[in-house]
């Protein structure tokens, strides 16, 4: 059985979805006349089962038909090697993908190069984050700290943080801290902005509860505006998250010895085409992982919001 | 541990004193509240009634600290309410519980800010939304609950610092008219357990007569007290009072008084909008719906 998550204060509160549903499990001709003879409960299950099915195959389908269709023109394009300004004569097809993948499962350089990237992405966004938040609040909360910052932060903004490469590369002892640099600068600006702008659309009216309940300076700014501003520093940092891997990726090809990044432009140097895809496919999932792993400290840090949508209430 | 039951009518004294707010500066200053003088005793429970824009709600967040008057003071036992503060809870129109904090934790907040410790504070939260019968939502969030429900725990909340006086600005405006005669019962329970001072902007007259000892009427600009009505209805007070002889003379009072004002308020308005000479000839009981 479906059943809504009732509570108590709402009687008679039923969801549409639970409404809906019913029918359509009941009145299934071939799930029911298969499983006539089966006992209710494993009967309820199995209707479940083909319904979850007959909802979510379509979608399955699809996707894995889009997915097919893109490897099939990869495989076709790279096969025939085509030439129609657009030159696949060099690219590899995925079956060299395939073998160089196998290949460098087993390879510790490679799996080096990919910590590398992690840990540089983690401790520049994770500076950027820490900065980012803190300056956020305090601009956001305060006009003098507003007007001694944010002109310097307005005036650096617009240069993109790969511009930063060779001014970085001179400010900084090694060329490692100056990558984590450029990680750092491409994910500070988005995180401070969205902090900034998080604080200015915390509802007054909180302000001035807490200030009722004595609240004093540091707790009104880390219990009342920091909390209330987390849904506008997660997109900051989703944000933030994203501009981070851009600019790392860009800052190991132009300067790195390791890297994932370093590692995609040698594979281009030495002639290892297919492993250019290799380390194309591999960034793309690092910065797949690391977008869930935002959201789900999202939904760790700020369980209000998914409390609300699971239990479906308004 | 119920920390304000039983308390004796010693604290809790507002004395609002020849109180003088305007908004803006020198030629464009807008006067507020003009020459207001206002007193709520220990443990008594007043109520400003007065059209919209008549700076009722200036007058209130004086009190709250959180406006400064030009001239005059506003004194609760003797001190200057210059800064908000614990000691004057308060209840505002608009929801304001916090969103990330569950009910429990919203009631703890004031506590937590005086520093009692955890077990403590806990055990407080949970005997006061008990005697609101919220025991059972202490782990919800805020919007899983019902508009009543929220303005429930906010008062709950206000009176978890154990202040004198709990100031009230127009808390159950957003409510239905259902909901609102319900929270009107439940506050009146909490007022007379707690014995705190409470001073209630409203403009809804049924409400200030249900609610209050005493209620003064304001004008609109400039913000004046225009009367000061008092309620000598009996307690406990019943919903079924409505029809009574003497309720009945305390609201027909109260209606003329202030739909003179709210006509004096509009005619003005009208005047303003360039319709000069046009005047409106309703009697106050025909426009009795305006206010």
């Amino acid at each position: 059985m479906i059943t809504a998550p009732k509570s108590d204060f709402m009687p008679d509160f039923v969801t549409p979805e639970s409404a809906a549903a019913k029918p359509r499990l009941t009145f299934t001709p071939a799930a029911s006349a298969a499983t006539a003879v089966l006992p209710g409960a494993l009967r309820l299950q199995l209707q479940r089962i083909t319904s979850w099915l007959r909802g979510a195959l379509p979608g399955m389908t699809m996707t894995v038909f889009s997915l097919g269709l893109f490897i099939a023109f990869w495989y076709l394009a790279t096969k025939y090697r085509w030439d129609i300004y657009v030159r696949f004569t060099n690219i590899p097809s995925p079956g060299d993908v395939l073998t160089n993948a196998a290949k460098l499962i087993h390879s510790d350089k490679f799996y080096n190069n990919m910590g590398m990237s992690l840990r540089r992405i983690l401790i520049g966004f994770g500076i950027a984050t820490v900065l980012g938040v803190t300056f956020g609040l305090l601009i956001g909360q305060y006009r003098l700290a507003r007007g001694l910052l944010l002109p310097v932060f307005e005036v650096l903004r617009p240069i993109p943080a790969i511009a930063w490469v060779p001014m970085a590369i001179m400010l900084w002892p090694t060329n490692e801290t100056s990558i984590v640099f450029i990680t750092f600068l491409g994910s500070f600006f988005p995180i401070l902005l969205n902090t900034i702008h998080g604080v200015h659309s915390v509802d007054p009216v909180l302000v001035r509860a807490a200030r009722c309940l004595g609240t004093n300076e540091l707790a009104l700014l880390r219990q009342v505006i920091l909390p209330a501003s987390l849904p506008h520093i997660f997109t900051g940092l989703t944000i933030g998250m994203g501009v981070a891997w851009v600019s790392l990726i860009a800052a190991e090809m132009i300067s790195g010895q390791f890297g994932i990044g370093y590692f995609t432009w040698e594979a281009y140097s030495l002639i290892q085409y297919a492993d250019i895809a290799i380390g194309m496919i591999v960034i793309g999932m690092l910065g797949l992982a690391c977008s869930g792993g935002i959201r789900l400290m999202g939904n760790i840090f700020m369980p209000w919001l998914t409390s609300q949508s699971n239990r479906g209430h308004k | 541990m119920i920390p304000l039951a039983n308390k004796e009518f010693t604290k809790g004294h507002i004395v609002v004193d020849h109180l003088r707010v305007s908004f803006g500066r020198n030629s464009s200053a807008v006067e507020a509240v003009s020459d207001v003088s206002i007193e709520v005793k220990p443990g008594e429970f007043v109520s400003i009634i007065g059209p919209s824009g008549c700076g009722k709600s200036t007058l209130l967040n004086v009190v709250a600290g959180f406006v400064q008057p030009v001239a005059g003071t506003a004194t609760v036992d003797g001190k200057t309410t210059d800064k908000p503060g614990a000691d004057r809870g308060m209840v505002f129109q608009q929801y304001s519980l916090f969103p990330w904090l569950t009910v429990r934790k919203n009631v703890e907040f004031g506590l937590k800010q005086q520093g009692m410790e955890r077990s403590h504070r806990e055990e407080a939260a949970r005997t006061l939304l008990g005697l609101a019968g919220l025991l059972a939502f202490e782990n919800h969030y805020p919007e899983q609950l019902s508009g009543g429900m929220k303005q429930r725990v906010g008062i709950v909340r206000a009176l978890a610092t154990s202040p004198q006086v709990l100031l009230m600005d127009e808390p159950f405006g957003a409510l239905d008219a259902q909901t609102r005669v319900v929270m009107q019962q439940i506050l009146t329970n909490m007022w007379q357990r707690f014995r705190i001072s409470v001073l209630f902007i409203t403009h809804d007259i049924d409400e200030s007569i249900f609610l209050s000892d005493r209620v003064y009427v304001m004008t609109a600009r400039p913000g004046l007290i225009k009367a000061e009505i008092p309620i000598p209805l009996p307690r406990p007070r019943t919903p079924e009072m409505a029809t009574i002889p003497e309720y009945l003379a305390i609201k027909h009072k109260l209606r003329n008084l202030i739909t003179e004002e709210s006509l004096k308020a509009m005619g003005g308005e009208l005047k303003d909008g360039g319709l000069g000479g046009f005047s409106i000839e309703v009697g106050p009981e025909g426009v009795s719906e305006l206010v």
